[in-house]
């Protein structure tokens, strides 16, 4: 005798987010860094911001931090993020 | 109220088939689940007076809609009956509270669980036990309300291990942690009242949480030397683990009980001691080995509570022994404890 069970996941909802197109240079662009503000973070994204400007011509890097390291990022950095090419979230512990 | 299930079906050639569907795919916790019929899942449904469309809540990161068809499915699967459902929807509804923030409470490497702490008539009504064991496997009720939040959370939320959950260690509370507060063996008010106000309320607290560390001293009939047990747990805590304020609780037994009652010591009184003796100096860190983090701040003293309140004490525990359990919050107080009438509707 067959058994008919129903599915318990999300997974037939709408996807939460969709890609951005990608870029098809970083040389001259604008990207930012979205930092989860935890401990040790700070000379990680150095050496990242470091590494865009040398090694892939990035015009500027911006860097932000969130107040809260558990929680989403607020409408102020949200709305930094309309004048970036690029972002990386970026998590460090 | 019987309306259309909009989930997707599988059908499987026996109950053993689908068990290995299930495991096969990660949908359980690693045990056996209940095969989600449409049958037993109407049940639930039907029990609460939800119809399967029901917006249970919202996540407030990845904005998904919960709904009650698929809150049923996972209590379902936990083992639930019809009538603990209710039960889990409150659950469910408080950790969707934006203060509870449910993203970063599961997503965490911390490895907090979800403690529910159930209060009023409804305890009775689905047969809680909230003596013996009150933090173990007590009864069946606690148990599969406990996994169904967890069921939940991995199901519709992808906090499995290693996906949205990023524990390093977790604790077994994550499998089910859901204890009934001992409302009749105290002249105390349930946590549910003096948090909503009500004497007649069945309600749902929802605390991202640690472990229990466990206490005990028999040796004293003074409030003040048995909430200074407790409060040395609190200062260990903050020293090994975070130094920063929230949501702490305090799960007292009948034996520490009846001093406090003696004394005629109120829950508010105990928040209120412990609130003010509840604190150490960041220099203390250096005694455990964190000295390299407590800077120029060493004679900055850190309370454990922001304000008397944000201590839950709650009644529980078996009629024997004189041990006390301190359950400390996730992460200070980036998440609060939420707490959610049986029944409310809170964004409608």
């Amino acid at each position: 005798m067959t058994i008919e069970i129903l599915d318990p996941t999300y997974g037939e909802g709408p996807s939460d987010f969709a890609a951005a197109p990608r870029l098809a240079t970083l040389a001259g662009v604008t990207v930012g860094i979205i930092s989860n503000g935890k401990h040790g973070t700070g000379r990680f994204f150095d050496a990242v911001a470091h590494h865009l400007q040398t090694q892939y011509r990035v015009q500027a890097v911006e860097r932000v931090v969130k107040p809260n390291y558990s929680a989403p990022a607020g409408d102020d950095i949200m709305d930094a993020t309309k004048h970036w090419h690029a972002v990386i979230a970026g998590i460090g512990d | 109220m019987t309306t259309p299930l909009a989930s997707k079906r599988h059908t499987l050639d026996s109950v053993g088939d689908a068990q290995e569907f299930f495991h096969s795919r990660g949908w359980t916790d690693g045990l056996p689940i209940v095969p989600p019929t449409a049958e037993a899942v109407h049940a639930c449904l039907d029990w609460a007076g939800l119809s399967a469309d029901h917006l249970v809540g919202i996540e407030p990161v990845r904005q998904r809609a919960v709904t009650a068809e698929k809150v049923a499915i996972n209590a379902v699967m936990a083992g639930c009956l019809p009538m603990h459902f209710p039960v889990v929807v409150t659950a469910v509804t408080a950790m969707l509270q934006e203060p509870f923030l449910l993203h970063g409470a599961t997503a965490s490497t911390g490895g907090c669980a979800v403690l529910l702490i159930v209060n009023g008539p409804i305890r009775h009504e689905i047969g809680m036990d909230p003596t013996f064991n009150a933090l173990g496997p007590s009864d069946r009720a606690s148990n599969c309300i406990g996994r169904s939040v967890r069921l939940v959370l991995g199901n519709l939320f992808e906090a499995r291990p290693g996906q949205i959950d990023r524990s390093t260690f977790g604790h077994p509370g994550k499998i089910s942690y859901c204890v009934a507060e001992d409302e009749e063996n105290t002249p105390w008010l349930s946590l549910a009242t003096e948090r909503l106000g009500d004497p007649h309320v069945s309600a749902v607290t929802a605390l991202a949480a640690m472990a229990p560390r466990q206490i005990m001293n028999e040796w004293t009939t003074e409030p003040e030397q048995i909430l200074d047990t407790f409060i040395a747990e609190v200062k260990a805590n903050m020293r090994h683990y975070s130094i920063w304020p929230g949501n702490y609780v305090i799960v007292v037994p009948p034996q520490l009980r009846e001093h406090f009652d003696a004394a005629n010591w109120t829950k508010a009184d105990i928040r209120n001691y412990v609130f003010e003796h509840a604190f150490i100096k960041r220099g203390e860190w250096a005694s455990v080995g964190k000295g390299s983090v407590v800077g120029a701040k060493g004679d900055r003293t850190y309370h454990a509570l922001n304000a008397p309140d944000d201590l839950l004490v709650v009644a529980a525990g078996g009629p024997a022994g004189g041990f006390g359990a301190v359950i400390p919050p996730w992460l200070g107080h980036k998440s609060r404890a939420a707490t959610v009438a049986v029944g409310a509707c809170v964004d409608c």
